[in-house]
């Protein structure tokens, strides 16, 4: 008779590969926003390195990990930011919602250092966010990395530029964001530990955007050719109308 | 009905156990380090010290014993008698820093330590709950101490002088009865008191030879007839006077240091007297129940400049390992002189420890229990960051007090607390560029990198009037494919700059 207890606990593990299941068997770490978390079959993976490939720095990739760093550092973790690439604003991580005390960046001078800093950030417990501007890391060091994180247990993110995209990589998650226009940003799920590759989703960009003023009058001739002129601020000329407003 | 077992006698000290420890080979303990070899252990080595001009052996291993070499004698004689001794001079600061190794290790046994030129008593009433009888705490004291000496002599008595007088070599682990405590005292010759000539010899001729037969006249009589220091000295030894000599206590600061003659050249080769040192500090920040904030490490070459590096810390680790692990990754940063002869290590910083919570009704206060557990793997995460990176590789974001957004997020060692907060409404951009940088106007059209254009309209910030006479406009501006930005214009000189990316 099959010993279903040991075939059970098989198949409950993370790393079995089901066939043809849609279910997701892996834990995830919630992103925040219900149409990423249907993306990825319920957020981030858990127990391993996920990997943003961005088209260009700065186009929107990081607002996307705020809820996640929010929790990690409200459940009293450390967020280390690896080598970022510029000077992260205060005020604008304190309006997210993100105890500043818990943030710590780190600048390494050397590749070894890089590495050696990823990976025990990951073991210690603390959620790592990497850039590597100096030597886009080998598989070798990802591979490394990835064990790291499948033995403590929780999500870690390396940011890379889409040129490293034909490179294998052993991380369980490889998300590709790129803005197809200023309107929306685009993800492309290339990797996903049992799952097909190959899912887009469409993200508009924020609509807050700010105190306006009549954009006819800037000082520079600035209207983008898709804003409509009806988003601009209606102009006041007779009496009645600025009686009205 | 069977009538109730009596209770076992409980043991018929009137108070005080005082356990009186002696240390014979203390000057040659003191010395073993320089002894590298265990091979040299085996060989005859005397300790020698300098009375009125004639040097005299203090004191000698076993193996010296066997040659015939004794304590008093001097020193021709002894080479005489045995040809390969090996000697060495007595150092009295060596011989202080091994005592007060000796007094961390018993203090770590009972509160009260008191020392003695070349021993130690301990006072062991209070301590037998914590180990559960006096037998497994002579035992466990017995181990501890064979670490740092070779030979213990102990004596047990109700006080301290009589611990003393009735020290014996060899240790044992059981407590003598009273009764045996008694007639041991009694047969004590009366030449070890601590009396002056004339006493002894009166004592002699009136055929008072053991304390037994002092202890049988009447005190009155005693007094008159030797005076007062007599009758007091009955008293301290029978414990009817508190022992008033002044207890030891860890001193306030910590500071020890290892010496090898034959020179340390690698890195590899200063783990070992690392790790003892370290071993050493633990010990007496157990003693004093404190956390170390900061370590220095001296290493002194033989010719040349000493080096030293500094060792922080968050604060809540204590144990040697890991600030072993730490000292060892900030090493690794150092250079060292060529052959290192004496390493030290000092701390003078130090913080309370704090016991972790128990509420009223005894549960564990779990969440705090946690959240210090988590917060201490944080710390240490930085520490080890730290030590390996240095200082300043490592930055925390902070609010500023003013509005203008190069003041408004600066970076900060990390571990500063933030006093103000000042709120910031609009919009605020992820990334900011330290220094604005200049973008130019091509064709009436803002351009950096790419064309940009703005979306939303002006927010003006004005810095302090007296310090800084800018204003500027901020606007949000994208580019052809939606990055955002955050520019400013300058209202005197008009020019634009970036300032900030949206990510």
């Amino acid at each position: 008779m099959p010993n279903t207890e040991i075939i059970t606990k098989l198949l409950a593990r993370h790393d079995t590969w089901r066939g043809q299941s849609q279910k997701p068997i892996q834990r995830s770490v919630s992103s925040g926003q219900d149409e990423i978390d249907r993306l990825l079959k319920g957020g981030w993976p858990a127990a391993s390195l996920t990997e943003l490939l961005v088209q260009r720095p700065g186009i929107g990739e990081l607002s996307l990990l705020l809820p996640t760093i929010k929790y990690y550092c409200q459940n009293n973790h450390l967020s280390v930011w690896l080598d970022p690439p510029y000077q992260p604003h205060a005020p604008a991580l304190a309006t997210a919602g993100i105890a500043l005390q818990k943030v710590l960046i780190v600048q390494s001078k050397t590749h070894r250092e890089w590495l050696w800093v990823a990976e025990q950030c990951i073991r210690n417990n603390a959620l790592l966010l990497a850039w590597s501007e100096r030597k886009a890391p080998s598989y070798t060091d990802l591979r490394k990395l990835q064990l790291a994180a499948a033995d403590s247990g929780h999500v870690a993110f390396l940011f890379a530029s889409s040129k490293q995209l034909p490179a294998s990589s052993p991380a369980a998650l490889r998300l590709e964001i790129d803005s197809v226009d200023e309107k929306n940003l685009r993800l492309c799920v290339r990797k996903l530990r049992s799952m097909a590759p190959g899912e887009q989703l469409l993200i508009p960009r924020g609509k807050n955007l700010g105190p306006q003023t009549s954009l006819a009058k800037l000082p520079v001739n600035n209207i983008h050719p898709q804003m409509p002129a009806s988003t601009d601020i209606p102009r006041i000329k007779t009496a009645e109308q600025r009686l009205n407003a | 009905m069977t009538l109730p077992t009596a209770a076992p006698a409980k043991s018929a000290y009137p108070e005080k156990i005082w356990l009186y420890l002696h240390f014979p080979l203390l000057p040659l303990d003191a010395l073993l380090d320089d002894l590298k070899d265990q091979q040299q252990h085996q060989n005859p080595v005397a300790v020698i010290c300098q009375e009125k001009n004639i040097l005299r052996v203090l004191c000698c291993n076993n193996s010296a014993k066997q040659s015939g070499v004794e304590p008093l004698l001097s020193l021709s004689t002894a080479l005489a008698l045995c040809p390969d001794l090996l000697t060495m001079r007595q150092q009295l600061e060596r011989e202080k820093n091994a005592m007060q190794q000796l007094a961390l290790i018993a203090y770590s046994f009972s509160p009260g330590v008191i020392i003695a030129e070349q021993g130690l008593w301990l006072e062991l009433s209070g301590c037998e709950k914590l180990f559960h009888n006096y037998t497994q705490l002579l035992q466990k004291l017995h181990q501890a101490l064979l670490l740092q000496s070779t030979n213990v002599d102990m004596g047990i008595a109700g006080s301290a002088d009589a611990a003393r007088l009735l020290c014996r070599s060899g240790f044992r682990c059981e407590l003598p009865s009273s009764a045996e405590l008694e007639q041991q005292l009694k047969l004590t010759p009366l030449s070890q008191l601590n009396t002056s000539r004339r006493q002894q010899q009166s004592f002699y001729q009136l055929g008072l030879t053991c304390l037994g037969d002092l202890l049988a006249l009447t005190r009155t009589d005693l007094a008159s007839r030797f005076g007062t220091g007599i009758v007091e000295q009955l008293q301290l030894l029978l414990g009817e006077k508190p022992c008033q000599m002044a207890r030891f206590e860890p001193p306030a600061t910590f500071h020890d240091l290892l010496q090898n003659p034959q020179g340390i050249f690698s890195k590899q080769g200063l783990l070992f007297p690392m790790k003892t040192l370290l071993q050493r500090l633990s010990l007496y920040l157990q003693a004093r129940q404190c956390y170390c904030r900061a370590l220095e490490w001296r290493f002194e070459p033989l010719l040349g400049e000493p080096s030293s590096m500094h060792v922080t810390l968050s604060g809540s680790q204590n144990s040697w390992s890991n600030l072993l692990d730490l000292s060892r990754l900030q090493l690794e940063r150092i250079d060292l002189p060529a052959s290192i002869e004496t390493i030290i290590l000092s701390s003078d910083n130090f913080v309370d420890g704090i016991p972790s919570g128990v509420d009223l009704f005894g549960t564990a206060l779990l969440g705090t229990a946690l959240a210090e557990e988590e917060s201490s793997e944080a710390a240490q995460l930085m520490d080890s960051l730290r030590a390996r990176l240095g200082p300043d590789a490592l930055w925390q974001p902070a609010l500023g007090r003013n509005y203008f957004p190069e003041e408004a997020g600066t970076v900060v060692v990390p571990g500063e607390r933030q006093q103000l907060r000042t709120a910031h409404r609009g919009l605020q951009p992820l990334w900011l560029l330290p220094k604005p940088i200049a973008i130019q106007i091509r064709h009436q059209q803002l351009f950096w990198r790419q064309p940009l254009h703005i979306l939303s309209g002006p927010q003006r910030l004005c810095d302090n009037w007296w310090q800084n006479n800018q204003q500027r406009d901020y606007y949000l501006a994208c580019d052809n494919q939606g990055s955002r930005y955050w520019l400013f214009k300058q209202s005197d000189t008009g020019r634009w700059f970036v300032h900030g990316l949206f990510s």
